[in-house]
């Protein structure tokens, strides 16, 4: 009869299937970060290849939506974990052989979303991470469109991470793209896209990658002048672009930064309303400070200033020194200020000093003078 | 049976209750100051988190500002009382005397044998220093906080960079003005002899001979004091008192215009981008994966092509020898043949066709495309011919 022959497929199906399962319930890998100990190929992924490599096989899940089960056979096996060996069902934990536990997920999302949590039997430490992301926030907020492992890397294509780099601009992209096509615009991202240059940012650097957090939130709008201070004061990462390593200690020095670096210190949580380097220079689209579209050219920097500072007038903004150090050629004014005041305290303080050492000197010699002749 | 201790009245008690809100707002501004001035350093820092943060801070210190404000307007009208009412001396004003005494007192602490120590009066040379340099930190301090306070104000005047450079002399002169106190009163008041005067009023018959023997020798001699004329006194205190309060009133509103004058920035943040975060390409974050299609876009039509789909589809189980359920499906023979369960297509009738019922419940490992199926029940219904 069907049913009980039916049994002999299982067999022939589920005893590799069922091996596998067994000895990866007995011998538990915890693959970090490179996964380089990859699994003896006891678990036969022909067997799943003898059906799920046909092209053309779905099934429909209850909400109607068709869930197609083809796996390209050479598309895994090129990608990190077919490289390495590893089996199907290492992630598909719940298939031990034929026929499969029905599909309980109404849509292909939702498939998703029941299965991606795998990843952490390998990727502990990565999955730890972005339990703490603003994508994990949004899905336990109920959005479940937000990114999961497998958005970013692919399930059964999963590549080495960040290669090329404009790979990783190009993966936020999918959800982000109005984002994308302002970075793609912008100084950095135009050297990444179109140069691959290494030097310049992409998303991750500044986001953060499993854990990347909600950009508005105060402690990442505090702390970002560091995230831009990582490279712009690093001396000889902008030798090469003839860039001033100054910029984040002049800002500090000024009252903008001043309060910043102080919130940031004391009150990470609080919101400050004094502006970070993304207020006044754009934040995806900003552009080199020559260029004419900058936020901060000379032209534009009256309209930039007045986003705080409505009422703001033509001289408004050179009251912010550009992050120059005051000299006799920049900001005379402040550094002849600096400089009459370098002076005027030492000889007021040290002539102060002489006066009063003399007057204190001559009492305790008068003193002692007068005991002796007493 | 010790003589009575001789007091002399050095400051009434409205002279001292100034000097303690001096000292009060002074103080409160030096610290509120150059923790804001030297904000990088970690005191600084500890500092300004116990006083509940940079803004809390900042607030304090424009409180404590216009407290001495206020008090320069009281102190004017003090002054111009004593002058213009009471018509004392003006004992505060720097003469050339105070030169020459400075010259004296400094040469007689060098030691020079014969110079004698300066003889002084009411206010010595030491204490109008430091009265006239408050006088000028306060000035400086009052234009150039303005301009900090009102940066908006400053330059639709003057140029832009007016604004950092009252920044820096607003910190340089807090810090002259600080070490100053530190060097100049805390020697001359406290350390060379505690002057009790700001406390109790008072000083010693001694106190005075050693520190202001000339106005002891006035105050002896009965003409420490201008004597005053009853009737011209009261004439020029009406005419002071409607003067000053007019003077004090328009004083009054400059503080208040100082601490209110503009609206320097908004209280929000405005948002650094216009843009919409969440826009994806595709309506679910990663495309669904494409399905697959089968490598030849025409459908089977004769045996030959449902042998080549049977190869793919089903030839791994169900070929040779081992086939499953004894079912072969390579050959064409074989076929109709059938398994155990009997012959796999019924030719002519694809409904009664094993093969058609298995793979119609859709669950069959190797499951034909639903255009397939289609394409063999055609097949099978029209006799499903070997060529």
């Amino acid at each position: 009869m069907w049913f009980t022959r039916r049994s002999v497929i299982f067999i022939l199906a589920g005893v590799p299937l069922l091996a596998a399962a067994l000895i990866l319930t007995f011998s538990p890998t915890q693959a970090t970060e490179s996964a380089s100990n990859p699994l003896p190929q006891e678990a036969d992924n022909e067997a799943c290849f003898a059906c799920h490599a046909t092209p053309g096989m779905q099934t429909t899940l209850s909400s109607g939506e068709a869930l197609y089960l083809t796996i390209d056979r050479e598309t895994f096996l090129a990608s990190v974990h077919g490289q390495l060996g590893y089996a199907c069902v290492q992630c598909h934990k719940n298939i031990s052989g034929f026929p499969h536990p029905e599909i309980q997920a109404p849509t292909h999302r939702d498939f998703t979303l029941q299965l991606y949590t795998v990843c952490a039997d390998c990727h502990r430490d990565k999955y730890d991470e972005t339990l703490d992301s603003v994508h994990q926030q949004a899905l336990a907020g109920g959005n479940k469109n937000a990114a999961v492992c497998t958005d970013c890397h692919g399930a059964h294509d999963t590549m080495p991470p960040g290669e090329p780099r404009s790979a990783i601009p190009q993966t936020c992209e999918r959800c982000h793209s109005q984002i994308y096509d302002l970075y793609k615009s912008s100084v950095h991202g135009a050297a990444l896209i179109e140069d691959g240059n290494p030097d310049v940012p992409s998303c991750t650097d500044c986001h953060g990658v499993h854990d990347v957090e909600g950009p508005s939130n105060s402690p990442f709008r505090l702390f970002s002048p560091q995230i831009c201070a990582k490279c712009h004061a690093d001396a000889t990462l902008m030798d090469k672009y003839g860039i001033s390593t100054d910029v984040f200690d002049t800002y500090v020095s000024d009252f903008h930064g001043t309060t910043v670096v102080l919130f940031e210190k004391l009150a990470p949580d609080q919101e400050t309303n004094k502006p970070v380097c993304i207020d006044c220079h754009g934040v995806h689209d900003m552009q080199q400070v020559d260029d004419p579209e900058s936020t901060v050219m000379k032209e534009n920097l009256l309209s930039t200033c007045q986003k705080c500072h409505p009422d703001a007038s033509a001289n408004f903004p050179s009251s912010w020194l550009s992050h120059y150090e005051p000299s006799p050629t920049q900001a005379p004014l402040v550094y002849f200020v600096n400089l009459f005041y370098k002076i005027l305290i030492p000889v007021v303080i040290g002539s102060m000093l002489i006066f009063v050492v003399a007057d204190g000197t001559n009492r305790i010699l008068r003193r002692r003078k007068e005991r002796r002749n007493a | 049976m010790p003589e009575k201790q001789v007091k002399h009245l050095r400051f009434s008690l409205p002279e001292r209750i100034e000097h303690w809100v001096l000292v009060t707002s002074f103080s409160t501004l030096a610290l509120t100051g150059l923790i804001q001035k030297f904000a990088d350093g970690a005191v600084a820092d500890s500092i300004i988190g116990l006083l509940g943060g940079i803004e809390t801070v900042r607030h304090i210190h424009r409180v404590a500002a216009v407290v001495l404000m206020l008090e320069t307007v009281y102190h004017l009208g003090i002054i111009s009382y004593k002058l213009f009412v009471r018509r004392v001396r003006p004992s505060m004003l720097p003469t050339l005397a105070d030169v020459r005494a400075a010259i004296q007192a400094f040469r007689y602490n060098l030691g020079q044998g014969k110079v004698k120590k300066p003889q002084q009066g009411r206010y010595t040379f030491e204490e109008k220093i430091e009265y006239w340099a408050v006088v000028w930190g306060t000035m400086i301090m009052a234009i150039t906080g303005f301009m900090m306070w009102n940066p908006i104000a400053t330059t639709r005047i003057l140029p832009g960079e007016v604004v950092p450079s009252a920044k820096a002399a607003h910190g340089g002169e807090a810090l002259l003005a600080v070490l100053a106190i530190i060097v100049w009163h805390v020697y001359h008041v406290h350390l060379r002899h505690f002057n009790k005067s700001m406390f109790n009023g008072h000083l010693s018959e001694e106190e005075m001979l050693e520190e202001h023997p000339l106005e002891l020798a006035d105050r002896k001699a009965g003409v420490a004091e201008r004597p005053i004329d009853p009737r011209s006194f009261s004439r020029r205190r009406r005419l002071f008192i409607p003067v000053y309060a007019v003077c004090a009133a328009l004083l009054i509103f400059g503080i208040v215009a100082f601490v209110s004058f503009e609206e320097t920035a908004i209280e929000t943040i405005p948002p650094a981008e216009d843009v919409v975060v969440y826009t994806p390409l595709t309506a679910t974050p990663l495309p669904s994966p494409l399905p697959i299609e089968p490598a030849s876009a025409t459908l089977p039509t004769s045996w030959d092509d449902f042998a080549a789909l049977f190869e793919v589809k089903c030839a791994m189980c169900h070929s040779g020898e081992t086939a499953m359920s004894g079912l072969d499906l390579t050959t064409y023979q074989s076929v109709l043949e059938g398994g155990a369960s009997g012959p796999a297509i019924n030719p002519g009738d694809a409904e009664n066709s094993l093969i058609v019922i298995r793979q119609s419940a859709g669950d069959h490992p190797g499951q034909l495309s639903g255009e397939e199926l289609a394409a063999l029940r055609q097949w099978i219904d029209e006799g499903a011919p070997e060529k």
